[in-house]
């Protein structure tokens, strides 16, 4: 299993078109992909767009990204370049 | 079923008298209703097969709204359609509810509703805004499945009980198609204004109803004991014994519909100076017939042919179903006629054929006559129903909306081309049948000398005049107060159609909802009208006004009130003037004076929810 820490960056946070780019990237992977808020024991599934939208996620906040299973490595990569590249929405 | 049993009470506005008490039903957004059926358990794949047809189905029209989206406004714009074509992938929410289907024995959208319902609960609690608002993303997708799921199981209406009260936040009149009317009591709803369809509907069919009721709804569930009181205005939640035995005699009569005054019928409506005023009755529903008999309606002065279309969702009553109504009317009301309302769909009667949510400004658009000679197939089976049943007693054709004396040629022109292709059994054409003109637009007053000329009857629908003359939306609760009736530009305009059609030698009958108030009746005869038609329910009361007055006096008040310069003077002048003539209990109607907003220092108060006791 891999762990993640991650600030979410970019101005509007997990909004909706964010949200769907991760669940749409998270959707490619065999592996278990979850998210927490750091210090939380509840994990949302990153491949449900209810679930991460729940997140409520605005700047600033701290997630924890746990990845599970055959691709979790490449999965890694993506998630983490996903939220590092600002959901390619601020250049 | 809410947890507790204590009474409690909400104000309103009440729009149609009667008590009435029976269990809630509440219907949806979309004036549905979703319940919970047992499945056989040999059925329940199927219904998870139904479902996830719908899902399917759902997905693909995304799919292509968001592509016509890319194409007209780029791709970019086209996330918030992935969003919700993601819900419809999402695992966790269509698990739980193919979960329910399985577990419960549940119908889909029962169990669509119920998991849904509950993921909404958990968005509405968030601290943030913009996450809390996402909840309209996920009822924008529930609406499409049960749109989706919708047609192969209509609400069923055999498992209800009896005595069903109503309760939704808005209620569209073509709703009422669908109802078991059997069963429903009466209405309670968070919206509304006392002269929308949904009000007028109400009063027609005589159910006790209650509007702009604020804050209710969610305290209400399903299966709820509610009273509505349309009298007073008000609804309660669980009344307590005493208050049903306080109430016990006026529930045993909302029961009975007539009031005791019908037995007056045989008395003929003729005042004291010996002018006789003919007192016809307005209905909807084809058995509403029966009604109009009771109260001793001299005819059908207004037969809305509407709900003969709404209860056809799905497309136009063919000509033999509606010749067949048109046949019973004219059996039934026979020597009296019965005066027939081409289709008035468009404004507020929306219906699904005519897309009338398209047009940003429903009531200023394609409705009525405009309507009816832009869709001529249908307009000409309405017309050669008619004129077939006419065979069968007295019919006579209305058009509504009519601003141009064009309108009226080109119906007329066709409704002629009509009776000619026309074969009875005999072999011979059917007689010319009587066509009148609705006045309801302010054009059509001000030339009413040209249009009179083209018919041979006229009728005055008071709602859409006023509603035209004073620009005033009735259904908007911000300027629903001035809706008024007693307006002095209403009076004028009253006064000046009575007496071109006299002039002319026209009949001219009132056709709106203020016949059904004996204050404006007094006012109409002294302008010169001997025909009013009105709900069936108030002509023995009217005809117990008509008994009392004379045209003379009633002459003498109009001749007076049209001097004064706002609706209140004019409202108080009629009330002082009128009780002293009248010998009867006009409490209620006075109420309804001064709630219509005649009377500014009695302005009515935006529903209040008081919660009492």
């Amino acid at each position: 299993m891999i762990q993640l820490s991650i600030v979410v960056e970019n101005r509007l946070g997990l909004h909706a078109r964010a949200a769907a780019k991760l669940v749409q990237l998270a959707s490619r992977y065999g592996s278990d992909i979850y998210l927490a808020r750091e210090g939380y024991q509840q994990a949302i599934n990153a491949k449900s767009i209810l679930g991460v939208l729940m997140l409520a996620a605005s700047k600033g906040t701290h997630l924890v990204v746990s990845i599970s299973g055959p691709d979790e490595v490449d999965a890694g990569e993506a998630v983490g370049g996903l939220f590092a590249a600002k959901f390619g929405e601020e250049s | 079923m809410n947890g507790t049993t204590a009474e409690m009470v909400f104000h309103g506005n009440g729009i149609s008298h009667g008590v009435a008490l029976g269990s809630a039903l509440k219907l949806d957004s979309y004036n549905r209703v979703i319940l919970k059926t047992l499945l056989d358990d040999n059925l329940v794949e199927d219904e998870v097969s139904r479902f996830q047809l719908a899902i399917r189905t759902s997905k693909e029209q995304l799919e292509g709204l968001k592509q016509q989206l890319a194409e007209k406004v780029g791709a970019e714009h086209g996330f918030i359609l992935d969003v919700h074509i993601l819900m419809l992938e999402d695992d966790s929410l269509m698990d739980h509810i193919i979960a329910i289907i399985r577990g419960q024995h549940a119908n889909a959208e029962w169990a669509v509703r119920q998991a849904t319902d509950r993921i909404m609960e958990a968005y509405k609690s968030l601290d943030d805004e913009y996450f809390r608002e996402r909840v309209s993303d996920i009822e924008n997708v529930v609406e499409r499945i049960l749109l989706n799921l919708r047609g192969d199981h209509p609400v069923p209406w055999a498992p209800l009980p009896q005595d069903l009260i109503v309760v939704a936040h808005d209620f569209n009149p073509s709703a009422f198609a669908t109802m078991d009317l059997q069963k429903v009591r009466a209405l309670a709803l968070e919206s509304g204004g006392r002269t929308s369809h949904t009000a007028i509907i109400a009063r027609s069919l005589r159910l006790p109803a209650v509007m702009e009721i604020k804050g209710f709804l969610p305290l209400v569930a399903t299966g709820d004991t509610l009273l509505v009181n349309g009298d007073e205005g008000e609804l309660v939640l669980n009344p307590s014994e005493e208050r049903l035995k306080r109430l016990g005699p006026r529930l045993e009569q909302s029961k009975l519909g007539v009031p005791e005054l019908a037995a007056s019928q045989d008395s003929a409506a003729v005042t004291e100076d010996g002018v006789h005023i003919s007192l016809q009755a307005n209905t909807e529903m084809p058995h509403e017939v029966m009604a109009a008999k009771r109260c001793g309606a001299e005819g059908i002065g207004l037969f809305r042919s509407e709900f003969l279309f709404f209860a056809h969702p799905q497309g136009f009553p063919s000509m033999g179903e509606q010749l067949e109504t048109y046949q019973m009317l004219a059996r039934e009301m026979f020597p009296y006629p019965v005066a027939i309302r081409t289709l008035d769909a468009g404004g507020d009667k929306t219906w699904a054929r005519t897309a009338p949510s398209l047009e940003p400004n429903p009531s200023m658009g394609l409705r009525g006559i405009r309507l009816s000679l832009r869709t001529k197939q249908h307009f000409s089976a309405q017309i050669e129903a008619i004129l077939r049943a006419s065979a069968s007693g007295k019919l006579e054709i209305v058009l509504p909306m009519v601003s141009t004396v064009e309108e009226l040629w080109e119906a007329k022109k066709l409704i002629e081309e009509v009776r000619l292709s026309i074969r009875l059994e005999g072999g011979q054409v059917p007689a010319p049948v009587p066509v009148g003109a609705m006045i309801e637009v302010p054009a059509a007053v001000l030339t009413l000398d040209r249009l009179a000329r083209e018919v041979d009857f006229l009728c005055v629908g008071t709602n859409d005049l006023i509603q035209y003359l004073l620009a005033v939306d009735r259904d908007n609760p911000h300027v629903a107060h001035l809706f008024q009736p007693l307006h002095p530009s209403i009076l004028q305009c009253l006064r000046r159609i009575a007496e071109t059609a006299t002039n002319l030698k026209k009949p001219v009958r009132i056709c709106g909802e203020m016949s059904c108030n004996p204050f404006f009746a007094v006012l109409f005869l002294g302008m010169g009208y001997d025909q009013l038609s009105m709900n069936p329910r108030f002509i023995p009361e009217t005809r117990q006004v008509v008994r009392s007055v004379t045209v003379r006096a009633a002459r003498k008040i109009v001749d007076e009130a049209v001097t004064f310069t706002t609706a209140a003077e004019i409202a108080e002048f009629l009330i002082a003037e009128v009780s002293r003539l009248v010998k009867l209990d006009l409490s209620s109607f006075e109420k309804e004076l001064r709630s219509s907003g005649a009377i500014s220092g009695d302005t009515p108060t935006p529903g209040s929810s008081a919660l009492a006791e």
